[in-house]
C-alpha cells in the first residue's frame, strides 16, 4: 500500500521557483490497477519518480506498506526499490549488452541471489510474459513489444509490492500496446499485482478500474 | 556471484569499446613491460656473475699493480712467490702475463688473448680441459699452448679436423696446441677477461716472447673467512717496501659481490622510477577511458540504480572493469618484458631464467594501478543521482 500525503515538489530555475507537484495526496491499495493520466508537463513523471523512490519530494510524507520513507539512507532506498518496486519504462531501458534472461535477473543479482536460482526464476518470468523463446536474445534482436515484455518480466521477478509503468505503451503501435495492456490486466486479475500506469492515452486509462486525472501539479479523481 | 557477473560484464564492455581499450592498454603494457624486462635482464646478469663465483669459490683474490707514470714494470716473479712464502694465509699464487694479438686464418679474423701462466692458473680459475691437457710446470720454456673454446672453433671452421697437434704462429714462433678448454662464463667475476678467446702458453715462454712481458696482475687463493681490509693490509705492507711509488689494487670476491649488489640496488631504484612514471602515465590513460565510459553509460547506471543496485555495486562494477583492463595490460606487458629479456640473454649467451618475483610484482602493480586510477571514475559513477542518470 502506497500513501502520499501533502507532497510538494519544486525546482528553482534561476530566480523563479517552479512547483511541479502541489500538495498531492494519494492512496493506492494492494491489488489496484490505477492509471494516472494528464498532458505532458503536468507532473505525472515526477509523481512516478517519487513513488519509485528515484526522486525525493520537497515536502510531505510517503509511506510504503505503512513504513515512512526517510531519504537520507541511500542503501535503504536501494533495498526498497529492489524489493518493493518494479519499474517499466517507455523506452524499456534494457541493458543492450545483456541477453533477455541476463536483463531479467538483474534485480535478483543485486539481492545477492545465486545465479542458478535467479536464472530459473527469470525463465519462469519470461514464460509469464510469453518471451521464453527469446531468453538468449539481446534487446537489439527484439521488437519494441518484445523488449517491453522482457522489461515487464524484469519488473516482476523480485515480487514487488507495486509495478510502476511510465508510458508503457507510448513507443508501441496500437495493437502491440493493447497486448501489453492485456498483459497488465491479466497479471492484476490473476496474480493480484498492484499496478500504476502513467499515460496520456485515454483509451489506456479507460481500461483501468481507477483513473486519476492530473493537471498542473494537482490530482483530481 | 555479483563479482562473477561484474567481471563478465566488464570484459564485454571492454570488448565493445575495442579501440579505446587498446589505447588505454598501451601505457600499461609499456610500463609493466619495461619494468619486467629490465628487472629480468638485471637478475639474469647478476645470476651470470654469481655463477662464476659459485664455480670458482669466493677464496680467490686478484692483485694488480698500479704503476706510476713512466714506470710500467710489473711484479717480479720472485716477489710474488715470496709473498706466498711470507704471508701465512696465502695458499697459492698464480702470476700471469696478458697480451693480445690478431689472428687470421683464411677469411676468419679475430683478436686473441695471449696469456702466459703457471700450472696452478688452471685450478684457481676452475678451467676444465676439453681435449688434450693443460699447461704443466714441466712445460717451462716449451712452445706449447692451450686454447680457449672460441679459438678452437675458429681452427675447426678453418678446416682443421683435430685441433690437438696443430701449430699456431705467434710472432716468429710456432706453438703446438696441446689442449683445448671448455667454455667458461665471462664477466663480472674475478677471472681474467677473454679466456674463451685465449691462447695460453707457459709463463717462462711468454716472458721471452710477448711484446710486453710484464706481470701486472696475479691471482691468489687465500684462507676463507678473511676480510678484504685484512688482505689489502697484507698486500700493502709486503709490496710497498719492494715497489716504491706504486699502488696496489686488491679485488676480493666479497668486495665484487658487494659492489654488484649495490649496483643492482641502484639499477632497481632507477627502474622503479622509470617504471613508476610510465605506470602513472598509463594509469591516467586508464582513468580517462573509465571516465568516458562512465559518461557514456549514465543511463545504464540509472537503470541499475532503479533496479536496486547499491552505490557500492556500481562502484565495484567500474573498479572491476578498470582492474580487468589493467590486468590484461599487465599480462601483455609481462609477456613482452620476458620476451625482451629472453632475446637479450640469447644475444649475450647468458642462461635465461624467468624472474618470478618480478612477474608477481608486475601483476600486483597492474592490479594496484587499476584500483587506484579506477577509483575516482567509479566513485563518480556511484555518486550519480539515479534520476539524473536515468534521464540522460
Amino acid at each position: 500500500m502506497l500513501t502520499l500525503e501533502n507532497i510538494w515538489k519544486n525546482y528553482t530555475v534561476g530566480p523563479t521557483q517552479l512547483d511541479v507537484l502541489k500538495k498531492v495526496s494519494l492512496n493506492i491499495k494492494d491489488g489496484e490497477l490505477v492509471s494516472i493520466i494528464g498532458p505532458s508537463g503536468c507532473g505525472k513523471s515526477t509523481l512516478m519518480n517519487i513513488l519509485g523512490l528515484l526522486d525525493k519530494p520537497s515536502a510531505g510524507t510517503y509511506h510504503i506498506d505503512n513504513e515512512p520513507i526517510t531519504y537520507e539512507n541511500d542503501r535503504a532506498l536501494s533495498i526498497l526499490r529492489n524489493r518493493r518496486i518494479g519499474f517499466i519504462f517507455q523506452m524499456y531501458y534494457l541493458l543492450p549488452r545483456l541477453t533477455a534472461v541476463e536483463n531479467v535477473i538483474l534485480p535478483l543479482i543485486y539481492r545477492k541471489v545465486r545465479t542458478s536460482t535467479a536464472r530459473k526464476m527469470a525463465l519462469d518470468c519470461l514464460k509469464q510474459v510469453g518471451m521464453e523463446q527469446r531468453a538468449g536474445h539481446r534487446p537489439d534482436e527484439m521488437s519494441g513489444g518484445q523488449q517491453q515484455r522482457v522489461s515487464i518480466a524484469r519488473a516482476i521477478i523480485g515480487r514487488p509490492s507495486i509495478l510502476l509503468a511510465d508510458e508503457p505503451t507510448g513507443a508501441l503501435d496500437t495493437g502491440t500496446g493493447q497486448e501489453i495492456m492485456n498483459l497488465f490486466k491479466k497479471m492484476n486479475a490473476e496474480a493480484g499485482i498492484t499496478i500504476v500506469i502513467i499515460t496520456h492515452d485515454p483509451k489506456i486509462a479507460a481500461q483501468c478500474r481507477r483513473s486519476i486525472q492530473m493537471l498542473d501539479g494537482r490530482i483530481y479523481e | 556471484m555479483i563479482f562473477g557477473t561484474n567481471l563478465k560484464e566488464a570484459t564485454r564492455s571492454l570488448i565493445t569499446a575495442k579501440q579505446r581499450t587498446l589505447l588505454a592498454l598501451i601505457g600499461i603494457v609499456i610500463g609493466i613491460g619495461s619494468v619486467i624486462g629490465m628487472v629480468s635482464i638485471g637478475t639474469i646478469a647478476q645470476n651470470q656473475a654469481l655463477k662464476q663465483f659459485r664455480e670458482m669459490g669466493i677464496d680467490i683474490i686478484s692483485v694488480r699493480k698500479e704503476s706510476a707514470a713512466g714506470n710500467m714494470d710489473g711484479f717480479k716473479l720472485h716477489d710474488i712467490r715470496g709473498f706466498k712464502e711470507s704471508v701465512p694465509f696465502i695458499r697459492e699464487v698464480a702470476p700471469f702475463i696478458v697480451s693480445a694479438a690478431s689472428y687470421q686464418r683464411g677469411d676468419n679474423r679475430t683478436v686473441m688473448t695471449l696469456m702466459g701462466v703457471t700450472e696452478i692458473f688452471f685450478d684457481i680459475n676452475k678451467l676444465r680441459v676439453k681435449t688434450g691437457r693443460a699447461i704443466s710446470d714441466l712445460d717451462e720454456n716449451r712452445y706449447f699452448c692451450v686454447i680457449g673454446d672460441d679459438i678452437a672453433d675458429l681452427l675447426q671452421t678453418a678446416g682443421s679436423r683435430t685441433v690437438i697437434g696443430q701449430y699456431l704462429t705467434l710472432g716468429k714462433r710456432n706453438f703446438q696446441v696441446v689442449g683445448t678448454l671448455e667454455r667458461v662464463i665471462e664477466g663480472g667475476g674475478i677471472r681474467p677477461y677473454g679466456l674463451n678467446k685465449s691462447v695460453i702458453v707457459p709463463l717462462a715462454t711468454a716472458a721471452k716472447n710477448f711484446d710486453r712481458p710484464e706481470i701486472e696482475t696475479f691471482l691468489a687463493r687465500v684462507d676463507e673467512g678473511l676480510s678484504t681490509a685484512m688482505i689489502r693490509q697484507a698486500v700493502q705492507s709486503y709490496f710497498l717496501s719492494r715497489y716504491r711509488d706504486a699502488g696496489f689494487s686488491v679485488q676480493t670476491a666479497e668486495e665484487i659481490i658487494a659492489t654488484m649488489q649495490s649496483q643492482m640496488r641502484l639499477f632497481t631504484l632507477l627502474l622503479g622510477a622509470i617504471g613508476s612514471i610510465s605506470l602513472i602515465v598509463g594509469g591516467i590513460g586508464v582513468m580517462n577511458v573509465m571516465l568516458i565510459s562512465v559518461t557514456e553509460r549514465r543511463r545504464e547506471i540509472g537503470i541499475r540504480r532503479a533496479l536496486g543496485a547499491f552505490q557500492s555495486d556500481i562502484q565495484s562494477q567500474f573498479i572491476i572493469e578498470s582492474v580487468t583492463l589493467c590486468c590484461i595490460g599487465g599480462i601483455i606487458g609481462i609477456i613482452l618484458g620476458v620476451s625482451v629479456s629472453y632475446i637479450f640473454s640469447r644475444i649475450n649467451h647468458w642462461t635465461f631464467t624467468i624472474s618470478y618475483p618480478s612477474i608477481v610484482m608486475g601483476f600486483g602493480v597492474a592490479f594496484a594501478v587499476g584500483v587506484f586510477f579506477g577509483f575516482y571514475p567509479a566513485r563518480s559513477a556511484a555518486k550519480l543521482d539515479p534520476i539524473t542518470a536515468l534521464r540522460s
